[in-house]
């Protein structure tokens, strides 16, 4: 590895550090705000899954690897997150009231 | 053929290519945490579940303990970065410095973790236990300490298998390639942090 190749890799995981630290903070300022519930769960989890994304292409070098891999990586992890969130709909309907919920 | 016909040709068996083309030991550290990625899914979706189906869940957590949270969340993110600093210094064949930074990772985590474990000190003290809370919401304190615990597992699990590791690869035991599998496992417990500090702290900070 060159000086060179050395000096950018150090600022690219310089500056994915500071977003990092800086995606905690906002989501702390979106806590103390005076907006509706979802609202503030929909702001934090976008800022959770972007500062997530950060960690995984270029902390854990995802961004480098072999392409099929990456989509390999990508596409089960996507399905199965997308099924195991399936239950949200019965959430809901013990929250409104239904017959013989509980 | 069998086993015994290359042997007598004195031919080597035919390799299968490495799938993806990347050591078996990465692929193997990678569908670990992807299985790891369903088990803390599941529990965050098991706590969301609970808190969208309750309308009185308790919002105990002060601004102190948010200043705490974002303390640890420091320390972890800077770990990470660490981490990531040793895996390159290993891949660069730098003993001494993959050592050291793998070593300030670890301090990083045992800092953390005491830490947690003093904010599970303040919760208890406030009467929250698992079975039982102040507020009288059932299940505010299992869920609580079923996420935050297993994550504080996790952080344990990593320190130990970094100073392991740490260790081996100091005396040659262990290559670069078991540095970079732990600093993986390392990245992933912090993107686990990184959800658990919003849905489980943030969402619940006192009015």
């Amino acid at each position: 590895m060159s000086a060179a190749e050395k000096r950018s890799g150090a600022g690219k995981y310089l500056a994915v550090y500071v977003c990092m630290l800086m995606i905690p903070a906002l989501e702390a300022v979106i806590a103390y705000q005076n907006i509706d519930g979802s609202q503030k769960l929909l702001g934090m989890l976008s800022l959770a899954i972007i500062g997530a994304l950060l960690v995984v292409l270029f902390f854990m070098n995802l961004a480098t690897e072999n392409r099929s891999f990456v989509l390999f990586i990508a596409v089960f992890t996507l399905f199965v997150l997308a099924t195991i969130n399936y239950g949200w709909t019965d959430s809901f309907r013990l929250l409104v009231g239904a017959p013989f919920a509980k | 053929m069998s086993q015994a016909d290359l042997a007598v040709g004195g031919h080597t068996p035919a390799m299968e290519p490495s799938p993806f083309a990347i050591p078996a030991k990465k692929l193997a550290m990678w569908l670990f945490i992807i299985s790891d990625i369903m088990t803390f899914a599941a529990c965050l979706v098991a706590y969301g579940f609970l808190r969208n189906a309750t309308p009185d869940w308790p919002r105990p957590f002060h601004s102190s303990t948010v200043i705490s949270v974002m303390v640890m969340t420091f320390i972890l993110v800077s770990s990470s970065l660490t981490m990531l600093l040793g895996v390159r210094a290993a891949k660069a064949d730098d003993r001494p410095a993959a050592f050291r930074w793998t070593f300030i990772t670890v301090a990083g985590g045992v800092i953390f973790v005491l830490l947690h474990i003093r904010e599970w000190g303040g919760i208890i003290g406030e009467g929250v236990t698992l079975f039982k809370n102040p507020w009288g919401t059932s299940l505010f304190g299992a869920a609580y300490f079923s996420v935050t615990g297993l994550e504080l597992l996790h952080v344990m699990a990593g320190l130990i298998a970094l100073i392991i590791v740490g260790l081996g690869y100091r005396r040659g035991r262990y290559g670069s390639d078991d540095i970079e599998n732990c600093g993986l496992f390392w990245q992933f417990i912090n993107v686990v942090w990184m959800f658990v500090v919003p849905l489980v702290y943030l969402l619940n900070v006192a009015n």
